[in-house]
């Protein structure tokens, strides 16, 4: 029997289908993921498979009964983890437990597991608000688990969680699933979704895509070439323009040193891009040929949906560009100290960006990035250290240089009761756009967001991806030539993350410096330079490559038949966080050389019998970068304040 | 069972977490009363009065001696040379009492004679009273030994002091106010942060969600019924009179009603701002001003009365009135008893029925 059966679903709201139809069986003990832009209709399915809501029509079973009947079987973990933040993590645990008639030594033993499991058995005493997003993701989970359900539906877990923790979560859930427990994940990170056994991709209600990952990435029948070029602005249009005259590329992506462009026959989209950008006087090296990505799937299944539809944002209306600064510091921090109390957030940080520079800033949930980012725009004054911004030095909340920077703060919302052209109205007030400039600015934010016409749509409404990129549109109204975007991208998804990006690069372009942090590490490659946060110190800095060629060691790939097995083993010898999972790949970070550390690690494994089917090195990804600093930084005794 | 009792053990919790919930929940009721119980007084004393003795005998300072003695005025002296009507402009009196010449010889050829008495009435409540009182002294004033003498004894509250009368209606405006702010919050909150999705996931049933809830802070009622009754006792020097159990009944089942009006309201209402605002139109509003809490229920306009028999704090307010001044008993509140039952078994009803699907409204 499947562990969820789904059929002919459909959800109506009023005149507004959310749901059209939709059909899929999830075995027991699969992970299966569910991607799709904002508004696709996941929270709709979840909903309804945890039976909370009802459906308009179809069926929806588990394990053979109706879902609102086999609510004791599922655990269902929301985006906003329904935890209570005035209840400790422990009363959390028990509330959930007893709702659901778990005896009270059932709720005890399993609490305890999955806590320490969860390696955050000395925190049961904390209230659950003042735990980090990472912590209250995992005590959620503990939550869900208590009853011991057969089916787990999770609803974008990871959503403002950062690496290390997404990881480990994910880590988690396999096991789990080798336990027996069927999980149904959404995500809009689509490196965890390769993670899913099975994944299935929506848009507009309906299922487009269904299959392993490995078989999405092969419908795609395309290549991933890693193009190096010097001006990758121009040579993105240029091999843009190009994709859209033949067959040879089928989509350019821009990152922080590098274009990635998708051909389905590598050899001959090498031939083009050398040819595009050659006849422009461009110089370019295609230095690797791999297989896409899942996300290079995703973008190029939904542009081939919406194809006809005007893919493009319009041209973005800046009137004032700010090339002349640049070359110039933009924001100039030294030795920034932030001390509440005893506790130091902030330790002698040394930031510099220049105009028309796009600076990353990365580092685990309370490493003190938002209290940076707090000071160098001005609205936190440091403890210690001196600051310069937008070439001033002194009083940093001057409206002349509050006028020319930009804010777009994590929770930085619109107002929730006012219409997105009020909003858009007082944000264009406030930040003295020009009166004739505003209806133009306007018609582009809407533009941008994908909600022309809806402009009277009351802000509250939207779901969170599409406020996002309404806060993002008016942020930058006023053409600020230092924009501070702390998580401008968290809830978004792939697609509408790729048309940030390009903003963020174009307004680079026209000499905007811009700071940026995000938990994408993908996406913090298209930086011009990153820093690294652990622990309110600044511990690695340099351009993506830069950071990526300065860590020792190697990144060996194994392609093995018991991934998870293997996982356990060799953490049981060796440190943790050198081995991580990805789908039936294992990623093993060694110190020796290629050759000494494949042999030791495959002796390992093969003495217990996991049979190896391919071995190679892989080059890092920033995200093996993120985990190999934090964790370095940590053995040095750096720990972030939760520990 | 046991899920009930895991719902009223998480709202404890969560109350004695939030410091200002406590103080809503308990201290702020007791200085309510200290501040309303003292502060409304609709009977008059002390009010200022010129007197002009224009006879000046040994009879008319005998009369004037009458209003000295009285509590209602005080007397200010005032020479005969000034109009008293320069008191009144001055604020330095309310009234004025005029005492015209030959009195005393009047009075003892035995002839009725009048005196003046000039009252400020811009205040006309006051105006009234004054002048009520007023008459009553001077009615009563009997220069020698009379054939008949009224003697007048007032019950139940003999000092008439408005502190006893209030005092109770005040602690009823109390309960009746912030367990269900409380309740109202607690409700919305789980609509807000969404935590009620935990609970629709689990098959925890309606009616065990709703009383584990309701319970919860009908103890809280309670905690507050006790320590205001304390305050009632000690500080405005009440106590029960006779048969106790009607009022224990009646608290039982109007701890009962509004922590159910509460819940009602936050289950209706998502948003915590919002049902803060119903709650207090609500409980303070109605039961301020339809329950005869400080105007007489007779004397609401007719076409309004009708809905102060709507209000449950009318029925508690005559209860608690009645245990600590009348003693009335059983048979003179089981009406009430029964009243309150009933407007409590609406309110849960009407929340039953907006929880009874357990899920998402859509």
């Amino acid at each position: 029997m499947s562990a969820i059966a789904v059929d002919a679903l459909t959800k109506r709201y009023g005149a507004v289908e959310a749901v059209r139809g939709i059909g899929f069986d999830v075995q027991p003990g699969e992970i299966f993921g569910l991607i799709g832009p904002d508004g696709a209709g996941k929270t709709s399915t979840f909903q309804i498979l945890a039976g909370v809501m009802e459906a308009s029509g179809g069926k929806v079973e588990i394990f053979g009964s109706p879902a609102r009947d086999a609510r004791s079987t599922t655990g269902y973990l929301t985006q906003s983890f329904s935890l209570y933040p005035d209840l400790t993590v422990a009363e959390n645990i028990r509330y959930i437990g007893d709702l659901r008639r778990v005896t009270p030594h059932d709720i005890d033993d399993r609490a305890h597991r999955y806590l320490s499991m969860f390696d955050m058995d000395r925190f049961t005493e904390r209230l659950a608000g003042r735990l980090s997003g990472g912590m209250k993701q995992k005590l959620s989970l503990a939550c869900a688990l208590v009853a011991q359900p057969k089916v787990l539906l999770l609803d974008e877990p990871t959503t403002g969680v950062d690496p290390v923790s997404r990881r480990e979560f994910w880590d988690t859930l396999a096991h789990l699933a080798i336990e027996g427990l069927t999980i149904m994940v959404a995500t809009p990170y689509l490196d965890e979704a390769e993670r899913c056994h099975r994944v299935a991709l929506m848009h507009l209600g309906e299922i487009r895509e269904m299959g392993t990952p490995a078989e999405l990435r092969g419908k795609l029948g395309a290549k991933r070439l890693e193009v190096h070029t010097d001006k990758l602005g121009d040579a993105e249009e240029i091999l843009l323009r190009r994709s859209s005259e033949g067959q040879e590329i089928v989509d350019v992506q821009r990152f922080g040193d590098r274009l990635d462009v998708i051909a389905p026959d590598p050899d001959r989209g090498r031939k083009v891009v050398e040819e595009a950008l050659g006849s422009q006087g461009l110089k370019s090296d295609v230095f690797r040929v791999d297989q896409p990505t899942l996300e290079n799937t995703f973008v190029a299944t939904l542009r081939n949906i919406d194809r006809g539809k005007s893919a493009e944002p319009p041209a973005y209306p800046g009137k004032h560009p700010h090339r002349d600064l640049a070359g110039q510091v933009a924001i100039g921090a030294r030795e920034l100290t932030k001390k509440f109390g005893a506790f130091t957030a902030v330790k002698d940080v040394n930031i510099e960006v220049k105009y028309g520079e796009i600076y990353g800033l990365l580092g685990a949930n309370g490493a003190g990035k938002t209290t940076t980012i707090k000071m160098l725009c001005g609205l936190l004054g440091p403890t210690t250290g001196s600051m310069e911004l937008a070439g001033e030095k002194g009083s940093l909340r001057s409206r002349e240089v509050r006028e020319r920077i930009g804010y777009m703060s994590q929770k930085f919302s619109l107002y929730d009761d006012l219409s997105i052209d009020e909003n858009l109205d007082f944000f264009a007030g406030v930040y003295g756009v020009p009166p004739e400039e505003r209806e133009e600015k306007k018609k582009w934010v809407l533009a941008f967001s994908g909600l022309e016409g809806k402009q009277d749509l009351i802000t509250g409404s939207l779901p969170g991806g599409w406020k996002q990129r309404v806060a993002f549109g008016a942020s930058i109204l006023h053409e600020p030539s230092v924009l501070f975007l702390d998580e401008p991208t968290s809830g978004v998804d792939p697609l509408a993350r790729r048309a940030f990006w390009r903003m963020i690069n174009k307004l680079a372009d026209m000499g905007t410096a811009i700071l940026v942090t995000t938990h994408y590490l993908e996406e913090a490659e298209q930086c011009n330079r990153l820093g690294f946060m652990v622990a309110g110190e600044l511990v690695a800095e340099g351009t993506p490559q830069g950071v990526k060629s300065k860590r020792g060691g190697h990144l060996l790939e194994f392609l093995v038949d018991q991934p998870q097995r293997a996982a356990d083993l060799l953490r049981e010898k060796g440190d943790r966080w050198r081995v991580s999972l990805f789908g039936d790949r294992l990623h093993v970070i060694t110190d020796d050389d290629v050759e000494t550390g494949k042999k030791k690690t495959s002796e390992r494994l093969q003495s217990a019998g996991i049979q190896i089917r391919e071995a190679y090195e892989e080059p890092y990804s920033l995200e093996d970068v993120f985990i190999v600093v934090v964790e370095k930084a940590r053995q040095q005794g750096k720990f972030a304040k939760e520990d | 069972m046991r899920r009930i009792f895991a719902q009223v053990r998480k709202e404890l919790t969560q109350i004695a977490r939030d410091r200002l919930a406590l103080v809503l929940a308990l201290a702020l009721p007791l200085g309510l009363m200290l501040l309303l119980g003292n502060s409304i007084a609709l009977t008059v004393t002390g009010v200022p009065i010129v007197v002009q003795d224009l006879d000046d005998s040994p009879a008319s300072r005998n009369f004037i001696d009458a209003f000295r003695e009285s509590v209602t005025f005080l007397v200010i002296p005032w020479t005969t040379a000034l109009p008293p009507e320069r008191a009144f402009e001055s604020t330095k009196a309310r009234a004025a009492l005029i005492v015209p010449q030959h009195y005393g010889r009047d009075m003892a050829r035995g002839l009725t004679t009048p005196v003046q008495l000039l009252v400020d009435a811009s205040d006309a409540n006051t105006a009234k009273l004054v002048q009520g009182y007023a008459g009553e002294i001077a009615a009563n004033y009997q220069p020698a030994a009379a054939p008949v003498k009224a003697e007048i004894r007032l019950w139940f509250n003999p000092g008439r002091e408005s502190k006893k009368f209030y005092g109770p209606g005040i602690f009823v405006l109390g309960i009746s106010m912030f367990p269900p702010l409380l309740a109202a919050l607690a409700m919305s909150k789980e609509g807000e942060q969404k935590t009620i999705l935990q609970v629709y996931v689990s098959s925890i049933s309606a009616t065990e969600f709703l009383l584990g809830k309701i319970f919860a802070f009908l103890l809280i009622a309670l905690a507050e019924w006790c320590l205001s009754m304390i305050l009632l006792v000690t500080y405005f020097g009440l106590h029960l009179a006779g048969d106790p159990t009607p009022l224990l009944a009646a608290t039982v089942l109007y701890a009962f009603c509004v922590a159910s009006f509460g819940t009602l309201l936050g289950a209706a209402i998502p948003n915590q701002a919002a049902s803060i605002q119903a709650v207090a139109l609500g409980g303070f509003l109605l039961v301020f001003l339809l329950s005869g809490l400080i105007f007489p229920v007779s004397n609401i306009p007719p076409q309004l009365r009708w809905i102060s028999g709507l209000v449950w704090g009318r029925y508690y307010i005559e209860i608690v009135r009645d245990a600590l001044l009348q003693g009335g008993g059983w048979p003179a509140m089981w009406f009430n008893v029964v009243m309150i039952a009933v407007i409590g078994a609406v309110f849960y009803l009407l929340a039953w029925k907006k929880m009874r699907r357990m899920q998402l409204s859509v």
